[in-house]
């Protein structure tokens, strides 16, 4: 008895061994990126749900497969930055809500206007937890737009915290205007801005 | 936002091109042109030994005194992928230095402190945005007020004319005219990376010249970048002051022009002078022509960037301040 468990032993280390890459490693940052985006343009393509009345299903699903990309926490605090400690966790929960919105909106429109352009995946650095994916996007134009995703390890996935986009940071470009509006007016204010731009 | 910076270009161009009419004030400045074409055509010679030497370049660039300074500043963002605050907080004026400061002191951390380092970053973010603006705004009433006249201004006159125009012409001919205008302007961009001592930059650019004026038909197509693989190098004046470690001074939205600080405003000032078409066209109304139909076409092929911006902000006019500067920054850093 003792004999075959003691056998039985390197067979399950094997097997562990076998099976914890893939247990913990949810595939590098470009893969995730790279999925989603193919994602996105699948169903930004897709010639069934082109039809007007389709337009809700078809946000729908976009919004689906970019909330699973987009960490919408990550990215409220960081563009809150300083402002963001201050909060109750009621305050913080709104605001990741609406800016969320927000995000969504902005990219929503944004791969609304979807016509073929080229999507070229060119490097990827990863460090610890973080991680930058740098895209190249070739439009109908002839010009390239330079995306750069930056991707932070949240259990298994690589979820976006900020896009930046030939050199713009999405959320520095958030963090001035929120910090601006907030130092002359108040929180209040930014919340109430933010709401009026999502109801919209 | 790009769109706008580059109508402004122009815009600072068309005015100068209206001064053109007052003779007298060109007189003095006929020297100018043919000196600057002789040196370019001195360059042109000397293109294939550019290219023979483009490794030295790159050595030099390494031992220049002013390059080295500036990594030495930036030396917190460029370590790390994930540290797109350090990036911030770099862009946040004195905080930034501070945070600089702080890890250059810490002598470059062994890699088995990059974990720690991270963390403490991640500490250190929630400190962002403690100085308002990276890049002082001391004109703020009156760039506001610009902001909007120029805002109006897209949206009555350049975007429906642009957008009429667009009807007009296949994208494929807005692109080869976006080509043509681009080339053209090949000194501006030589004379940049002269003065950087980016020595394969004008390799590039004048290869560019001669082969897209050639093959790519007065340089409506752009052959040396699918052929060659030469991209255009997008450099400017205003890149060369900051090279040279001037700063931004401070932002100005200027009425027609855009945004840009008093560093851009001086370097628009310096590219007048090296605008072929000043010296190509001699009468006045050619060159209204050419810059309208420049305007007009790079407008066409731009519809809808203003518009995202401003539908994604808060507050436009900090949005499209901040974007610039990043765009700048960004730009200058290449």
């Amino acid at each position: 008895m003792y004999c075959r468990r003691l056998s039985l032993a390197p067979i399950f280390f094997f097997i562990l061994i076998l099976c914890s890459p893939v247990a913990t490693y949810g595939g590098t940052p470009m893969e995730g990126v790279r999925d989603t985006t193919n994602k996105i343009i699948a169903i930004v393509s897709d010639p069934a749900l082109k039809t007007p009345d389709k337009k809700k299903e078809k946000a729908g699903l976009i919004r689906a497969a970019v909330d699973e990309r987009f960490n919408w926490e990550e990215m409220s605090k960081r563009a809150l930055a300083r402002h963001w400690s201050a909060r109750t966790e009621e305050e913080k929960k709104e605001f990741i809500d609406l800016f969320g919105k927000l995000l969504e909106r902005t990219y929503l429109d944004k791969v609304e206007g979807y016509s073929g352009e080229k999507v070229l995946y060119v490097d990827e650095v990863v460090d610890e937890k973080y991680a930058t994916v740098s895209v190249k996007i070739v439009t109908k134009k002839d010009t390239e737009i330079s995306v750069l995703y930056r991707v932070k390890k949240d259990g298994d996935n690589w979820l976006v915290y900020d896009i930046s986009i030939e050199g713009v940071s999405l959320i520095n470009n958030y963090r001035k205007q929120f910090n601006s509006i907030i130092v002359q007016n108040s929180y209040k204010e930014l919340v109430d801005k933010l709401r009026e731009k999502v109801e919209k | 936002m790009r769109a706008l910076l580059h109508f402004s270009g122009d815009a600072v161009a068309k005015r100068n091109a209206a001064l053109r009419k007052d003779r007298s004030l060109l007189t003095p400045l006929f020297g100018v042109p043919a000196l600057f074409f002789s040196c370019i055509l001195f360059l042109l010679c000397c293109t294939s030994l550019a290219w023979g030497i483009s490794e030295i370049p790159a050595s030099f660039q390494g031992e220049n005194p002013f390059q080295a300074e500036t990594e030495a500043h930036e030396i917190t963002g460029s370590h790390s992928p994930g540290d797109s605050f350090s990036a911030g907080v770099r862009l946040e004026g004195e905080q930034g230095l501070k945070v600089a400061g702080l890890q250059d002191s810490q002598k470059e951390p062994p890699p088995e402190a990059g974990p720690k380092k991270q963390v403490q970053e991640e500490d250190n973010w929630m400190e962002e945005g403690k100085s308002q603006s990276p890049l002082p705004d001391p004109l703020e009433p009156v760039n506001r007020a610009f902001f909007h006249f120029n805002d109006k201004l897209y949206f009555w006159f350049l975007k429906p004319i642009g957008q009429g125009y667009e009807i007009a012409l296949p994208i494929l001919a807005r692109v080869s005219i976006r080509n043509f205008f681009s080339n053209l302007m090949m000194p501006v961009r030589a004379v940049s990376c002269l003065l950087q001592g980016k020595f394969k930059g004008v390799g590039i650019e004048l290869t560019r010249f001669m082969v897209n004026t050639s093959a790519g038909f007065l340089g409506f197509q752009d052959v040396a970048k699918i052929a060659l693989d030469m991209p255009l190098q997008d450099e400017d004046l205003g890149q060369v002051l900051a090279f040279y470690g001037i700063g931004p001074g401070f932002y100005l939205d200027l009425p027609l022009l855009g945004p840009t600080t008093l560093r851009g405003a001086v370097g628009w000032g310096g590219q007048l002078y090296m605008n072929p078409l000043n010296y190509l066209l001699d009468e006045w109304w050619p060159n209204i022509f050419a810059r309208t139909v420049d305007i007009v076409n790079s407008t066409s092929l731009r519809i809808g960037e203003y518009e995202a911006l401003k539908e994604a902000s808060l507050d436009p006019y900090i949005a499209l301040r901040d974007a610039y500067y990043q765009f700048r920054l960004s730009q200058i850093e290449k």
